[in-house]
């Protein structure tokens, strides 16, 4: 107990972690330049289940965690539509939540963009051909980028996010 | 002692029992025996394990299956009971967790149970029109004309009176969350009552593996739950593998215990961590963070997916692992156990974590049978439950494991109970790997038809399969998570908290949005 009321006076370090991944760090620097200039330095997320197997939402968590930690390039999720750039959607869109992720697309500012992350918010899950389901994302919004895998990694969301605001330079939109 | 001989004493003499393929009894009995039989069980401490339909599976349309298990059995009971019509009488007001199971029913194949004190829609909600049952075999599983969401209220419990207001949350909620409702009606800042609204993620899984081969279903075990797909790929393979009498090479057991284990530990670790960022101490929850992340680039060095998904399939895994990473992840074990003693001794320690963590959340042991509440919520609440050693299966029987329990119902004791079964989890791989057997990790086989009950402890408790196969093809396939269980608890268990406090009950009890609403 002594020791741990001491370690007040401690001087304060930052541990050095043994686990940089240069190829992330990498995507990760472009990322930011990229939000630098399209985004006005931050980029807002909202994440959108509407419908996944819960892996994607474990990866795009993943992403603010120490290995990753994308706050450093500009990258926040947020809690409300309202205050988001872009939404992230993760799964099929089912038919009890349809109503729901209409509504919280509606309620995003403009201009605003889609990312539909994982293989059933893609169209190419196992869920196509099921009675609760209303289709991919594409069934109900304008998707502007697809990352497939189930789930995709990490990483990988990181690189469809960079694809996404060249994307959006090409397009001149913002 | 037997089960059979149990049921002899208490039904007496005459009775048809089946013997199921995998450690079940079939019981049939007719449906005006069925209410007094359930008392009986009700008496003699018998615990409802699932409620379920099917179509077409005696000379009845409509059959419906109770499963139960007691303390000290390893089989389970399973009263079959064929229907004249359209209608049963309900058991709620006996077991509680009957509850939920019947609504299901109901939403699925249009039964209607007499005597019910609940008789709204579970997994469909507003949208869906009214007569529509997609699990009866007559509806062909496509497109559907749907209606709009508006059309009615659902009806949530109103509690009325001097101060009492209502906090809708969700079903889209602040975070990177699945979706569900929750209806609080609180009196200043206590919680006064809690009304969970989940099935906003229903997919139709039920249905849509129904005409596809064993081996193609398997994928939709996997997505039952990310985070539990090792837990359900296996408990649907052994359902399979004992319609069909597979023996599974002991190498692909082994393995098989390996991921279990590791998906017990990647999804502990994240509740510890979640946890205490729930209580705004994030320095205290990063060790655990790195530390699952670690165990994810295991599981993907091992099976080439983060969530070992694809890893198992029916008669073994779909591939052998890699030696090399099999020797990377016994010494990266080695190091784990340091590094997470380190980190929850310093947590379990703080002053103002604990402060939060104890006395919040108590989930009381009244609850514990009625609701049929499982996995570490149940063992945190001084329950001596564990499938892997209730109902052994795999290589778990050779084990000789013992169930852990802690007594003070609150967080801290799942936060600490969590804590010490990681470790327990770390002794079973490095047991599994250190005598790994080599050869073949999948057998050649010939599918049989038949039906089978299949158990399995994932991290959030027991997982229940039940599988028909029939001509070849999946037939019914009804599935019960735990988390189905565990979100009846928490209406209970966060009754005179405070709102504030009800993300950190929710994450210490961390139930699976779509492992409940499939």
């Amino acid at each position: 107990m002594a020791k741990r009321l001491l370690s007040v006076f401690e001087r304060k370090t930052t541990e050095n972690f043994p686990f940089r991944d240069e190829e992330f760090e990498a995507v990760g620097i472009n990322l930011k330049k990229e939000v630098d200039r399209v985004f006005g330095r931050s980029l807002a997320i909202r994440e959108l289940d509407s419908g996944s197997d819960n892996s994607t939402e474990i990866e795009l968590v993943n992403l603010t965690a120490p290995h990753y930690d994308v706050e450093r390039f500009g990258i926040t999720f947020v809690a409300s539509p309202r205050h988001a750039d872009v939404l992230i959607v993760t799964g099929a869109v089912t038919l009890n939540m349809a109503t729901a992720a209409k509504k919280t697309y509606d309620a995003m500012p403009n201009p605003k963009f889609v990312v539909a992350v994982g293989d059933d918010a893609c169209g190419f899950g196992i869920l196509n051909g099921s009675y609760a389901v209303l289709g991919c994302a594409d069934k109900l919004f304008d998707v502007d980028l697809k990352i497939t895998g189930n789930p995709p990694s990490p990483k990988d969301i990181l690189k469809g996010l960079l694809a996404l605001t060249e994307k959006i330079k090409k397009q001149k939109i913002l | 002692m037997k089960l059979n001989d149990e049921l002899t004493k208490l039904f007496g003499k005459q009775l048809e029992i089946t013997e199921g393929v995998n450690n079940e009894l079939y019981l049939a009995i007719s449906e005006n025996e069925v209410h007094s039989k359930i008392i009986r069980l009700y008496e003699n401490n018998f615990e409802l394990v699932v409620l379920f339909c099917a179509e077409n599976f005696t000379a009845q349309v409509f059959t419906l299956f109770y499963a139960f298990e007691k303390a000290g059995f390893s089989e389970i009971l399973v009263l079959q009971c064929p229907l004249e019509g359209k209608s049963a009488s309900s058991m709620a007001t006996i077991f509680p967790s009957a509850c939920w199971y019947e609504r299901e029913v109901t939403d699925g194949f249009g039964i209607e149970f007499s005597g019910s004190f609940d008789k709204r829609r579970l997994f469909l909600h507003e949208t869906y029109p009214a007569d529509f049952h997609p699990l009866l075999k007559s509806f062909k599983n496509g497109k559907i004309e749907t209606r709009p969401a508006t059309a009615e209220e659902y009806p949530f419990k109103i509690v009325e009176g001097e101060g009492v207001y209502q906090i809708p949350v969700g079903p889209v909620h602040a975070g990177i969350i699945e979706p569900g409702h929750f209806r609080f009606s609180v009196i200043g800042e206590t919680i006064f009552n809690l009304e969970v609204r989940m099935f906003y993620k229903h997919r139709g899984l039920e249905k849509l593996a129904e005409g596809m081969t064993p081996m193609e279903c398997v994928k939709i075990a996997e997505t039952i739950s990310g985070d539990e797909t090792a837990a359900n790929a296996v408990a649907f393979c052994r359902a399979v593998e004992k319609i069909s009498g597979i023996k599974v090479p002991r190498r692909a057991l082994q393995l098989r215990t390996v991921f279990l284990e590791l998906e017990r530990i990647y999804s502990y670790l994240g509740d510890l961590g979640g946890m205490i960022v729930d209580v705004a101490y994030p320095a205290g929850a990063s060790p655990f963070l790195i530390l699952r992340e670690e165990i994810f680039r295991q599981n993907e060095a091992l099976t080439g997916s983060r969530f070992m998904k694809g890893a198992v399939s029916v008669g073994g895994l779909s591939r052998d692992v890699p030696e090399q990473a099999l020797r990377n992840l016994s010494t990266f074990l080695v190091a784990f156990s340091k590094h997470l003693g380190s980190a929850e001794g310093i947590d379990s320690t703080f002053f103002s974590l604990v402060d939060r963590f104890e006395t919040t959340g108590k989930v009381k042991p009244e609850i514990l049978i009625p609701l049929h509440v499982t996995g570490p919520v149940a063992r945190a609440s001084g329950k001596t439950t564990d499938t892997r050693i209730d109902h052994p299966y795999g290589l778990y029987r050779e084990m000789n494991l013992k169930v852990r329990t802690l007594q003070n119902e609150d967080v801290l004791s799942r936060f600490s109970l969590k804590a010490e079964e990681i470790l327990e989890s770390i002794k079973i791989i490095q047991y599994m790997i250190g005598s790994l057997v080599s050869g073949e990790v999948a057998v050649t086989y010939q599918f049989k038809d038949g039906y089978a009950l299949s158990l399995v402890e994932s991290a959030r408790g027991q997982n229940v399969h039940w599988v028909n196969v029939k001509n070849g093809l999946i037939d019914r396939y009804k599935v019960r998570t735990a988390s189905f269980c565990n979100w009846q608890a928490i209406e209970h268990a966060v009754l005179g908290n405070i709102v504030p406090d009800f993300p950190l009950i929710n994450k210490s009890m961390n139930l699976s949005y779509a492992g409940t609403d499939l």
